[in-house]
């Protein structure tokens, strides 16, 4: 695939600003979607539909803080995804079974608020893992064999991410 | 002064919209950049969908066929549009109806729901097909000779309803531009009208169908930030539950079809009545003759009809869960749909999202409105083609079916389209030479409970141990929202491209078969038909050439721009021959010309477009453009100079 902050112009970093991100995807957008090249000739009408997508795909993986996180290291040659990557802390593991369970004892007794309250726990902590992966970026930006350092702080947000996605697959699940 | 329009023959053909709705369907046009629907001869602007198959084999379209149901309710087929693409054994088919369903006798007709009236069997594309010529003859009528058009669709309809309507469109001999998502259309027909910008909730309900759509309005750009909603929910649900009631009245049994088709007859009318008067009266025939005079409160009729209504806040609070947003934080509400006159809805819809909606456009117009804007644009004629763009996002995941019966998601609901994804597989046996894959569209876990898309068995594979061939899988969604799928093989360096339409589409030749099997000469008039048709492509691919030579000659070298001329030349030459052959053949060869020169001028495009603009400047922009608060994540930080 090819590297989605060229594709959208844009600054290989982690704290990236969402709002412009946007607002560069839609100017892009407007150069290049299909709606764009109806009288076209044929030739530029699948170029752009392919563009369109590329442009689309690089927005999509941008704004995920995950998989952006995963495009830089993947950028500094470095391998990703889960089984390239060193193994999650045992300290961590149990931290996250722990909560887990909570979860699940609130799901069984239908505690939305409990629920909610654990996703908001969470939330907390997304916020603060984002914030030492951006340090660690730019960290890795001036040293770039620092690039490792990020993987385990990337581990760790996937792992509060599934929960947080459990947390709002139960809340659609229960609410009223 | 009244103006007369004198008949041009040589009128350009105009662009128009249609709204191809579950009850009513409608076509417009813009004039004089305002959007309009074209009114029949007795000055109709709607359309009843309803087709009737007479016993001598003529199809009736409209009201007249409406007025035929009662008395033909097999041979009349009205909602159509909830059979468009669903298999012959689909929940839609076992509901309240007058319908006469065709026994599928093979696998391949068990895809699609087939309707028996007399001694044939007629499909829901071809159905639709009726009501679409009907539609182009309307406008045929006032504009001479109708152009590319936009057709919409719900936005939650899938692959297979989607690619149902386009078949449809081609069935009916018309040029579709683009299949439109209707809340997409609506807000198309308000934003422009209101010139305003912000975030917009549109509620959508219509005689069959349910949408939400929530969308950003930026200077010109419809952005959909999430769409959700229920593609059998709708007025004809309402109608249902009163009529279950009148036929307990009247003593009718759920199979007299003549009787049913009284019972929702009348239930759509106390529902019309309702909408103003708090109670109506309706008189209903019993069984064993006679009448019987029954009252309905619009509080009875709310009872009733509340589990339906309530069904739609699910979806509402689902898309707004998916955009990231708040109610509070909507600047409006927009109604569309003739079932959002129902008291009880829009009561719901303001508790729901908190404010009052906006319904100052006709809710049955308002599709059809937004249509023709974006058949005008796309046909590059109109005054805001280079303003607007409707940017959509796919309604419902698409994934493919893995071991163990799951489906793995590839591309997640609310995906921004166009878009693509590529999968790679490999083998998990020694020596498979084969892949089967299922391909499924919906949230479900488990690919059983999605939608099936299409099935398909890669074959080709070469032989080698378990684990070490790999194959590449692309998806790809047009804008339309239409998928298609390429495999490949790329171990052996032998690439085995594989083009895979889904299973329930109507391929190229199935439609030319109908087609054909339609016009009175066949063959001849087929033959005739092919020439035109290229010398239109032909002509439209030479004058996109000639504009861009225009705009942009100065990226070809002088050997390029000579290749091109030449490839302009003979193509002009053969198309003012009688043979299709080499028209189609010199119009590639002049596409193949332009190959190269096209990805510069899309360079050059995307050039322009950030211009000047690094991200200091759109943030700059952003914070100033008014009304516009696009959701940001809690961690986002300014950007430094780049």
């Amino acid at each position: 695939m090819a590297d989605p902050f060229e594709t959208l112009g844009v600054e290989a970093r982690f704290d990236l600003d969402l709002r412009a991100l946007e607002q560069r995807h839609r100017d892009l957008s407007k150069a290049l979607h299909p709606d764009r090249y109806t009288g076209a000739p044929p030739a530029e009408r699948r170029l752009s539909l392919g563009r369109a997508i590329d442009v689309n795909e690089a927005f999509r993986v941008l704004r995920d803080p995950i998989r952006r996180a995963e495009a830089l290291v993947r950028r500094a040659g470095v391998a990703v995804g889960e089984t390239a990557e060193p193994a999650a802390a045992p300290a961590l593991l149990m931290e996250m079974m722990d909560a887990r369970e909570e979860l699940s004892d609130a799901a069984r007794t239908r505690d939305l608020a409990g629920i909610a309250r654990l996703g908001a726990t969470m939330t907390t902590r997304q916020d603060a893992i984002l914030a030492r992966l951006a340090q660690a970026f730019d960290a890795a930006a001036a040293e770039p064999q620092k690039m490792s350092g990020a993987l385990p702080i990337l581990g760790e947000l996937r792992y509060v991410r599934r929960f947080l996605d459990e947390v709002s697959a139960l809340e659609e699940e229960l609410s009223p | 002064m009244t103006l007369l329009e004198i008949f041009d023959p040589k009128a350009a053909a105009r662009p128009v919209g249609i709204d191809l709705g579950t009850t009513n369907s409608l076509v417009a046009r813009v004039r004089d950049d305002k959007p309009q629907v074209i009114a029949d001869c007795n000055g109709a602007r709607l359309l009843p969908s309803a087709v009737h198959y007479d016993a001598r084999g003529a199809v009736i379209v409209g009201k007249p066929a409406l007025l035929l149901a009662a008395e033909h309710p097999r041979e009349t087929i009205v909602s159509v549009k909830r059979f468009m693409g669903r298999g012959a054994d689909d929940a839609e088919t076992k509901r309240l109806g007058t319908y006469d369903f065709a026994a599928p006798s093979t696998p391949e007709e068990a895809k699609s729901v087939r309707f028996k009236v007399h001694d044939k069997v007629v499909s829901p594309v071809e159905v639709s097909a009726e009501i679409l010529k009907a539609l182009r003859l309307l406008a045929e009528d006032e504009l001479r000779t109708v152009g590319g058009v936009v057709i919409t669709v719900p936005a939650y309809f899938d692959d297979a309803q989607r690619q149902a309507t386009k078949d449809a469109g081609r069935l009916a001999g018309l040029d579709v531009l683009r299949l439109l998502n209707e809340p997409t259309a609506a807000a198309l027909a308000y934003g422009l009208e209101k010139q305003q910008n912000g975030l917009f909730a549109v509620y959508d309900l219509g005689g069959g169908t349910f949408d939400v759509t929530i969308l950003l309005l930026d200077n010109g750009v419809f952005q959909v930030k999430s769409t959700g909603g229920d593609s059998a929910l709708g007025g004809d649900d309402m109608d249902r539950a009163l009529a279950t009631r009148f036929l307990k009245e009247m003593g009718a049994p759920e199979s007299d079809h003549g009787l049913v088709r009284l019972a929702l007859d009348a239930a759509r009318q106390a529902k019309h009545g309702l909408t103003d008067f708090e109670t109506v009266e309706i008189e209903l025939p019993v069984q064993g003759g006679g009448t019987k005079k029954l009252t309905v409160t619009r509080a009875e009729f709310d009872a009733l009809i509340a589990p339906i209504v309530e069904r739609t806040g699910v979806a509402c609070r689902r898309a707004l869960r998916d955009a990231g947003l708040q109610a509070a934080e909507l600047d409006g509400v927009i109604l569309v749909g003739g079932s959002t006159r129902v008291p009880l809805v829009r009561a719901y819809v303001e508790k729901l999202f908190g404010k009052e909606p906006l319904g100052d456009i006709d809710p049955d117009e308002v599709v059809a409105l937004g249509a023709a804007i974006q058949a005008d644009i796309l046909a590059g004629e109109n005054a805001h083609a280079g303003e607007v763009l409707l940017l959509d996002v796919l309604p419902l995941s698409l994934g493919i079916e893995t071991m163990g019966g799951v489906a793995e998601k590839i591309l997640p609901r609310n995906t921004a389209i166009p878009a693509g994804a590529r999968q790679v597989f490999t083998t998990y046996a020694d020596d498979q030479t084969g892949f089967d894959l299922h391909i499924v569209q919906g949230e479900r876990e488990l690919a059983a409970d999605c939608r099936s898309l299409a099935r398909f068995v890669l074959k080709g594979i070469p032989r080698m141990p378990a684990g070490l061939a790999r194959l590449e899988v692309t998806f790809r969604v047009d804008a339309d929202g239409l998928l298609s799928v390429t495999a490949k093989e790329t171990t052996t360096g032998v690439e085995q491209n594989v083009e895979v339409v889904p299973s329930y589409g109507l391929s190229d030749e199935e439609v030319e078969t109908m087609l054909l099997s339609a016009l009175d000469h066949g063959e001849e008039d087929f033959e005739r038909r092919r020439l035109i048709e290229a010398r239109v492509e032909a002509e439209q691919v030479l004058a996109a050439t000639r504009k861009a030579l225009a705009a942009d000659a100065d990226l070809l070298s002088a050997e390029e721009h000579a290749r091109i001329a030449q490839a302009i030349a003979d193509l002009e030459s053969a198309v003012v021959g009688e043979r299709t052959a080499p028209i189609t053949a010199r119009t590639e060869a002049l596409d193949d010309a332009t190959h190269a020169w096209a990805g510069k001028r899309m360079d050059r495009a995307v050039a322009r477009a950030i211009e000047g603009k690094n991200l200091n400047d759109v943030e700059r922009d952003v914070a100033e453009a008014a009304g516009v608060d696009a959701h940001v994540e809690a961690h986002a930080s300014m950007t430094r100079p780049s």
